[in-house]
């Protein structure tokens, strides 16, 4: 699986010949060249981690889920039941080594560090060995000897942690000893929030207590068994709570996630995010969670209920970009959906250039605000034959039959509507050969200029269809 | 070689228009106090700019190009009645693919409400408007996308916006394309000549030829008539 041309996932035979995560495309094929190259998809990640955060919740509820692979777990509770940090950690070790979700019987591989604060825990856990919990005792002296690069991943900062390496600051630790009011005062927020991680104050949440009210609930009369219908009541809901509180003034970092099912049963999961959730991040998680669900069986006979239950409010609101407009970018979000609210999940779309010849092929769509669909066509292929620029602005959803008039094949008049226009000029024709095996039949692409416009056409089998309009 | 085309009767939904032969092309410079050419092609916050002509003229091209400078800040909405827009286009023309949304409604309907909600939050909007949207509910958007600062550029579908909505109109009076001839060759540039009128042409009615040769710049490349005789309403 590949994101951002690095690995993010491979299978155990492509990680036994020498791929690693994070490693460069490139390098990844040139290791393992059986490999099939696939784009990440985060919904499945998550359908797959799911059952791993079940085995963990029947030991401690209320698991707090990051990223697909990444879960925290609240233990001041749990560790008096168990008899201590140690024993609980073991105890997980444990159960995850007897979890086989695989058809290979191998266990998932595992890490777990227990330490104060989720930062301190989420790199005792990346520093921990397999099968060996790291517990660590002296958060403030193990987050001393943790690079500066740690950071990133908690709270971006790009320029200020190269800065920071450029003064010579190479660990957390060096960040520690520094005045905390400087930093404040020459990076700001970030500064100051990076200064609070690095001595061991994690979690700068608001603890203010949260009306029950703003908690948001749907239900249904007809259980939600369709992706679709799942994926826009999550994300209406999602929308509906962001909307209540912002009108509180506050953004959560946390929110349970809770499903009834038409069988009777609950599922329930909290989800955590160093920022505060936007719309579309919340929608994200929603998604995510909803579709491992349901694919996996979780809520059987369907989706009768939905709530979302906000925790952790953070009343500092975002540190906005200086290169981005951020706050234009929440605003466009919200309107966004509530126009996706009106005109359903397929009214509203993005979309990414994908490879193919003709004008329709060369986009794919997803719905905003979903993850984008899976590539069909190599963008960066070489495509010979492809429509040249400048690409049509009007680009029918499918080929429209349009009469056209030829003499010894060349185009004189073409039918729009019910007037015959007369053709000015023309090019083509261009072959375009199909895929025969796959019942695709060869066709010939005209440019054809007529007195209103310029258009694309088809001709295959002695038929000529509308396929762009240069407008 | 170079084709001259008409503007004419529309066969693919829009109404039908006058037949305009090209003119010869002069150039003239802009006048003292008058915006550059190339300005009126911004489109400005808080203001509705009209793009007026039939399929082929080039304005979804233009309309969508006009969204480029705004959606290097911010999310940008195309908003489509008939879900023909290609975003392949906007991105040829400099819009940045992650932050263009294309929003498609048929209902004419639900058209009003859906523009509104968008106005509420957008910076940036090229929209197509249906045939038999009520005049009032046309001002009543351009009072909101005063109101909210959005910049809009609108192409009517059916008779053209009510005075008084559009602050600048982009009349489409030709187009000459290049590069194809009689089966030989491919469309290469396609030059536009629009009339600008309104309040945002200082009320005078001028004319300039735009050329779009597929990259991500869309060239000013004359003015073409000064008309300082008929004065503008909106």
């Amino acid at each position: 699986m590949i994101a951002d041309d690095r690995v993010t996932g491979a299978t155990e035979e492509v990680l036994a010949a020498g791929v690693t995560l994070g490693m460069p495309r490139r390098e990844a094929e040139a290791l393992a060249p059986f490999a099939t190259v696939m784009p990440r998809d985060v919904g499945e990640e998550i359908r797959r981690f799911e059952p791993v955060v079940a085995v963990v919740e029947d030991l401690v509820p209320r698991v707090e889920v990051v990223a697909p692979g990444l879960m925290f777990v609240p233990v001041a509770g749990a560790v008096r039941f168990y008899g201590g940090e140690e024993a609980l950690a073991k105890r997980v070790d444990e159960v995850l080594q007897e979890h086989r979700p695989n058809r290979t019987g191998v266990p998932p591989p595992h890490r777990i560090g227990v330490s104060d604060g989720p930062f301190a825990a989420r790199w005792a856990a990346a520093t921990a060995s397999a099968g060996e919990p790291l517990i660590v005792t002296d958060t403030f002296g193990f987050l001393s000897s943790l690079d500066l690069g740690t950071l990133r991943e908690s709270m971006g900062g790009e320029e200020m942690i190269d800065t920071f390496r450029w003064l010579g600051i190479l660990t957390l630790g060096d960040l520690a000893k520094l005045p905390r009011e400087t930093l404040a005062s020459r990076f700001g927020n970030p500064g100051l929030l990076a200064h609070r991680l690095a001595s061991g104050e994690d979690r700068p949440v608001d603890p203010r207590e949260i009306p029950p009210d703003l908690a948001v609930t749907m239900t249904f009369e007809d259980p939600l068994e369709t992706l679709d219908a799942v994926a826009f009541a999550g994300r209406n809901l999602a929308e509906r709570l962001l909307k209540r509180l912002r009108v509180v003034g506050v953004a959560p970092h946390t929110v349970t996630i809770t499903a009834d099912a038409a069988f009777g049963s609950e599922r329930t999961r909290v989800w955590r995010s160093a920022d505060p959730f936007t719309e579309r991040a919340l929608s994200d998680r929603v998604w995510w969670q909803l579709r491992a669900w349901v694919e996996s069986g979780g809520v059987p006979g369907g989706i009768t209920g939905l709530r979302i239950v906000p925790d952790d409010l953070s009343g500092e609101g975002r540190q906005l970009s200086l290169l981005t407009d951020e706050s234009s970018m929440i605003e466009a979000e919200r309107a966004l959906a509530r126009a996706q609210a009106m005109l359903g999940p397929d009214g509203v779309l993005q979309a990414r250039a994908q490879g193919g010849r003709m004008p329709a092929e060369r986009v794919a769509w997803s719905r905003w605000g979903e993850p984008d669909t899976p590539e069909d066509r190599d963008n960066d292929a070489p495509w010979p034959g492809a429509t040249p620029a400048p690409a049509p602005a009007l680009v029918p959803p499918r080929l429209d039959p349009i009469e056209v008039e030829w003499d010894g094949g060349m185009p004189t008049r073409v039918r729009l509507g019910s007037r015959w226009e007369p053709v000015l000029t023309w090019s083509g024709p261009w072959r375009l050969s199909g895929r025969w095996w796959a019942g695709e039949r060869d066709a010939d692409r005209y440019q054809i200029v007529t007195s209103v416009g310029a258009f694309l056409c088809v001709v295959t089998e002695g038929r000529a269809y509308l396929a762009a309009v240069y407008d | 070689m170079r084709i001259e085309a008409v503007t004419a009767a529309d066969e693919l939904g829009f109404p039908l228009g006058t037949r305009t032969v090209l003119g010869k092309v002069q150039d003239a410079a802009t006048a003292p106090g008058q915006r550059s050419d190339r300005g009126l092609l911004d489109l400005q916050p808080g203001r509705i700019t009209e793009l007026v002509g039939v399929p082929g003229t080039g304005l979804t091209r233009l309309g969508l190009e006009l969204l480029a400078p705004h959606s290097r800040t911010a999310p940008v909405v195309a908003l489509d009645t008939r879900g023909w827009i290609s975003p392949e286009a906007a991105w040829e023309t400099g819009v940045i693919a992650d932050r263009l949304v294309v929003v498609r409604c048929h209902d004419p309907v639900l058209w009003p409400k859906v523009t509104a909600a968008l106005l509420e939050g957008v910076r940036a909007m090229y929209a197509e408007v249906p045939a038999r949207i009520k005049d009032q509910d046309l001002r009543r958007l351009a009072a909101l996308a005063r109101a909210r600062r959005v910049a809009v550029a609108m192409r009517s579908m059916g008779g053209g916006l009510p005075g008084g909505v559009a602050y600048l109109r982009l009349r489409a009076i030709g187009v000459t394309w290049e590069g194809a001839d009689q089966g030989h060759g491919r469309l290469t540039r396609r030059r536009l000549v629009l009339e600008a009128t309104g309040k945002g042409a200082a009320g005078v009615a001028r004319r300039f030829e735009v050329e779009d040769e597929g990259s991500n710049a869309v060239r000013v490349v004359s003015d073409v008539v000064v008309d300082q005789t008929r004065r503008a309403v909106g």
